[in-house]
């Protein structure tokens, strides 16, 4: 099929910290777009320490990968593994017996000026860190999501890599908070999202809640908006669906009235999870 | 030329008043004849000739101590020395330092605005970010990292904040870090030398503090 937009976004999924949920976005926000019909590549630059492919499924169907491509090896059409699930995603994988620094951001620019023709969104996985694997990863950007958890640490460090984008000039950054506990903000012992905010001074692209069926999901290769009851999917599909521009409202997390925890004890003891 | 003394765990270099060219190759030689003996140990400067450099040449000074491995411990000012001996130069309160720095966004966590004057940051300073300024620093918003106010020696420089809860805070050779528990107070405040080290306290317009504070 061919591609919705005349134009291609290139978007780098950043986060300074690890095992805040980078993979687990890119992997579901791109799944999302996909089945909206939208063209979408996704490139892992995490090389020596892949995951997207196992959280995506594909590990099976991987044959070559990226160092391959830009070293000559393959063409970058062999490279790109097709999801069977969604004929619209597109996976460039990482190579794990290399190294970060055998690729250069120039060759990353270079790579993503060939997939910009095919694609209407590049989701790019960057590595933890700051060192060259973040290079690599933001050089072809022109927007970033910085992914942080409701944590001092993490919000630290998002902080450092904001402060990085900035001064290499994006424009576009967004924050995406991940793992937030509502009632553990109700309480008082997490920090909630108009701190996070307030901290970073950025715009707020979603909220993802706390959720066990991504363990599950992430384990078994599924993406976690397959599943309707999750309300990890439900925020992937929005921040998918802000993505592409559309107004999707930011689902109140303080309700905690009579009725809402009634109907959250009956769904839960209907849906038999 | 210079010389060098071992006072209070420090190592005081005294400059004598000789060209910047000659003290920077006496130093270098001095400190190249035994580089592991100096390695790790902390540096003063001191002397009569430090008012005769300008602060590039200052800075370059310091960077070759710090390029042998050595940890500054500041400058001594240069004011006290130079009231003494020759009242007619002018301090260096009057001389106007070009190249203050603005900053028109927060600074974030890993990023380090050095000035060669004073800083005006319109924004938050947030933790880890530092900000070393050889004159005064001021931060409309939230001062939460490392502030160093007077890098090269000046006691009469202050930090202003709306909100000042600074991990640490610097001015000339003085140190203070921030105490364990910490709360935010909701008034502008401002920190700078008096007799017994760095104090802080809310700022009232109508005092005079900082730059005509000593006269």
């Amino acid at each position: 099929m061919d591609k919705k937009n005349s134009e291609c976004h290139v978007i780098v999924v950043t986060s300074g910290k690890g095992g805040v949920g980078k993979t687990t976005t890119v992997a579901n926000v791109s799944t999302s777009l996909a089945k909206m019909g939208y063209r979408v590549a996704v490139m892992d630059l995490d090389i020596g320490l892949k995951k997207l492919d196992l959280i995506l499924g594909l590990e099976n169907r991987v044959i070559y990968d990226i160092v391959q491509v830009i070293e000559g090896e393959c063409t970058l059409k062999q490279a790109l593994v097709r999801d069977k699930r969604f004929p619209e995603l597109h996976m460039l994988p990482a190579a794990q017996t290399r190294n970060k620094d055998e690729i250069t951001p120039e060759q990353v620019k270079d790579l993503c000026s060939q997939m910009r023709p095919d694609f209407d969104f590049v989701l790019i996985d960057c590595p933890a860190g700051i060192e060259q694997g973040f290079r690599n990863a933001i050089a072809a950007a022109d927007q970033a999501l910085v992914v942080t958890n409701p944590e001092v640490s993490a919000v630290r460090d998002a902080d450092r890599i904001i402060g990085m984008l900035e001064s290499a000039g994006f424009q576009d950054i967004k924050l995406i908070v991940n793992r937030i506990r509502p009632d553990m903000v109700r309480h008082g012992d997490m920090l909630s999202i108009e701190d996070l905010i307030e901290h970073l001074c950025i715009d707020l692209l979603g909220v993802v809640p706390e959720d066990r069926n991504v363990v599950v999901s992430t384990n078994r290769g599924e993406p976690i908006i397959l599943n309707d009851r999750s309300s990890a999917a439900l925020a992937f599909n929005n921040i998918a669906r802000r993505i592409i521009g559309e107004e999707v409202e930011f689902p109140t997390f303080q309700d905690d009235s009579f009725w809402d925890r009634l109907r959250g004890l009956g769904r839960n003891l209907f849906s038999g999870r | 030329m210079i010389k060098i003394k071992g006072v209070n765990g420090n190592l005081l270099v005294v400059f004598d008043a000789v060209p910047f060219a000659d003290a920077y190759r006496a130093l270098d030689e001095k400190i190249k004849s035994s580089e592991q003996l100096f390695k790790g140990s902390r540096v003063v400067f001191s002397g009569s000739g430090l008012a005769g450099f300008s602060l590039d040449e200052l800075a370059a000074l310091q960077q070759l101590c710090l390029n042998y491995g050595m940890v500054l411990n500041n400058t001594e000012l240069p004011i006290r020395k130079s009231k003494a001996s020759a009242p007619a130069a002018p301090p260096p309160q009057t001389v106007p330092v070009p190249g203050d720095t603005f900053i028109h966004k927060n600074v974030r966590s890993g990023q380090k605005v050095h000035s060669e004057g004073s800083v005006v940051v319109w924004g938050d300073v947030h933790e880890s970010a530092e900000i070393v300024a050889a004159r005064d620093i001021i931060v409309l918003g939230k001062m939460g990292g490392i502030a160093h106010a007077g890098c090269f020696g000046d006691a009469s420089s202050i930090v202003f904040a709306l909100n000042l809860i600074p991990s640490q805070i610097r001015i000339a050779d003085r140190i203070s870090r921030s105490p364990e528990d910490q709360t935010t107070r909701p008034y502008p405040e401002v920190a700078f030398i008096d007799d017994d080290g760095i104090s802080i306290k809310r700022y009232n317009p109508r005092e005079n503090l900082g730059r005509s504070r000593k006269k």
